[in-house]
């Protein structure tokens, strides 16, 4: 049984760890370093302040070295070591399992702690720093992140983002299991943008800071990545299943409108920001008057192309060039 | 259960389409889903992407190919084969339409492009006869059937267990165009004046078709 527990453990770790391994490009160079350094410090700070072992600190400049090469292997080597008596750093790396933390969930807390010091140190490394500094962890560790307060806004974005996708999700099921009525699809992309920009809200003061950080030359591939995700998701579950220029168009039409009330709400004063939501609703009417236009518009066309067609077959007719080959 | 809700789905479909000169009948076209196995990773993700990409862009081509031919031989002799090999391409399109809107994949910014080229390559070889007509759809199918070939050697080579049904329909596609491309070899396709030079300028177009519909 324990076994089974840390064979689960060890699974859990090994998943963290590849993803690490496997992280996509929009994360910051995990490996340089310099990084690894004050990762490795962050680790020894928290591993003095909880550990029980009295050779922890000899042994724990031999963990380093083991550890920066082979973390991959250490997770299973741990498994077979628990059951040996064994004073060698492998069992530290055992003991060290049950506490190890990617480097990636130990971003993502201090990130997390960050957001809310942001109302007070705003989105810099001032507020990454003192955010390390609450959970016990050196104001240098601020080093993890190369990109500092981008990071920290980009950390932000991706969990609105994700959390956005969640509840559409369960709207989605809810619909399926027929237990709510599928909205229209204005109605659901005004609920969905309105739901996503109230997530701005307890940074509304901030924001303006946050908008020109993701505007800088270096994360603009990462920021514009994050929006069309975010539209291309908030087009999926609103029911667009186009294959053709219409994806793009509606994708587009649908960043506009939601920039543009973005940025309306950073200046918008009104209770509730009623203002922005007004304004959300008649740009998102334009939209759908404009559709309907453009659909009067082409089958108007293909009339009056009929009509070509047809006065020319008759020409041809009458001229009689219209016999067959 | 998941199996016995896709054979239900099978025999509820009903509507077995059968080709008139084919000797399958297009049941696969009855379901779309379970074709392409979510992706595990994003670079997985990324190769079905842009393979689907390129498919959908190549099908939605050939249509406007044979709808080009179709618009000046369409009351020739030749009409009615090229009708049926144009009702071919149209259900493929179906289908790539289908696993497209499944796996929320973006389609090609190039359509309106490959929209107007398709259907100007395909009038102007008609243009220039039956045996115009004929060397073009000869040029391009074989194309088609290369790139389809290698997509599914690209596949039989990372996991052919796991991307067994998405090989059953592009092997059934290639299979369609190959017949195609005999088709057209049979109807004097060769014998066009240029014949080695109009074959060789149209294949030439459709590997840098489907170089760029892959990243765009």
């Amino acid at each position: 049984m324990a076994a089974l527990l840390r064979g689960l453990r060890a699974g859990r770790a090994l998943r963290g760890l590849s993803r690490v391994v496997g992280a996509p490009a929009a994360a910051t160079p995990q490996s340089g370093g310099p990084t690894r350094g004050f990762h490795r410090a962050a680790l020894r700070l928290q591993d003095e302040s909880k550990s029980d072992k009295p050779s922890s600190s000899s042994s724990s400049s031999h963990h380093e070295h083991y550890h920066s090469g082979q973390d991959p292997a250490e997770a299973p080597t741990s498994d077979r070591e628990a059951s040996r008596p064994n004073t060698s750093y492998q069992d530290q790396a055992g003991e060290q399992d049950e506490e190890y933390e990617t480097e990636e969930q130990l971003q993502a807390r201090v990130l997390a702690a960050a957001l809310e010091l942001v109302p007070l140190h705003g989105w810099s490394t001032e507020a990454i720093a003192a955010a390390a500094e609450t959970l016990g962890l050196s104001s240098a560790s601020t080093g993890m992140f190369s990109n500092g307060a981008g990071d920290l806004v980009l950390h932000f974005v991706a969990q609105c983002n994700s959390q956005l996708t969640d509840i559409l999700a369960e709207q989605h099921n809810q619909v399926q299991l027929g237990q709510a009525e599928p909205k229209r699809t204005a109605d659901f992309l005004r609920a969905a943008v309105e739901t996503r920009l109230r997530m701005h809200i307890p940074y509304m003061e901030s924001w303006p800071q946050a908008m020109s950080i993701l505007l800088l030359p270096h994360n603009i591939p990462d920021s514009l990545k994050h929006l069309s995700n975010l539209v291309d998701d908030m087009w999926y579950y609103a029911g667009d299943r186009s294959t053709d220029m219409n994806w793009y168009t509606k994708r587009a039409a649908l960043t506009g409108i939601y920039n543009t009330t973005e940025l309306v709400m950073l200046q918008d004063s009104s209770p509730d920001f009623q203002e922005t939501w007004d304004f959300l609703n008649n740009r998102i009417q334009d939209v759908v008057n404009m559709a309907a236009t453009a659909k009067q518009a082409q089958a108007t066309g293909e009339t009056v192309v009929q009509g070509l067609l047809g006065a020319a077959v008759t020409l041809k007719n009458l001229t009689g060039l219209n016999q067959r080959r | 259960m998941h199996r016995a809700a896709r054979t239900a789905l099978h025999d509820g479909a009903g509507v077995v389409r059968q080709c008139l000169k084919c000797r399958v009948p297009l049941q696969l076209s009855a379901r779309a889903y379970g074709i392409v196995p979510t992706p595990r990773d994003s670079e997985e993700k990324e190769m079905l992407d842009q393979m689907l990409r390129v498919d959908h862009a190549g099908e939605y081509g050939a249509n406007r190919i044979y709808a080009g031919q179709m618009a000046v031989l369409g009351r020739s002799s030749i009409g009615p084969l090229i009708q049926e090999m144009w009702d071919q391409e149209k259900k493929h399109l179906e289908k790539f339409n289908e696993i497209l809107a499944e796996n929320r994949v973006r389609p090609t910014a190039l359509l309106p492009i490959w929209n107007i080229a398709g259907f100007v390559l395909g009038a102007s070889s008609a243009l220039l006869g039956k045996e115009g007509a004929m060397a073009c759809t000869v040029a391009v199918e074989e194309s088609i059937s290369e790139h389809y070939n290698s997509q599914i050697r690209a596949l039989m080579e990372a996991d052919p267990e796991r991307y067994t049904e998405l090989l059953q329909v592009i092997k059934e596609f290639r299979d369609d165009e190959m017949e195609h491309h005999d088709a057209g070899l049979e109807n004097d396709a060769e014998s066009v004046p240029g014949y080695w030079l109009l074959k060789n300028a149209i294949q030439l177009g459709c590997k840098a078709a489907i170089y760029i519909s892959q990243r765009v």
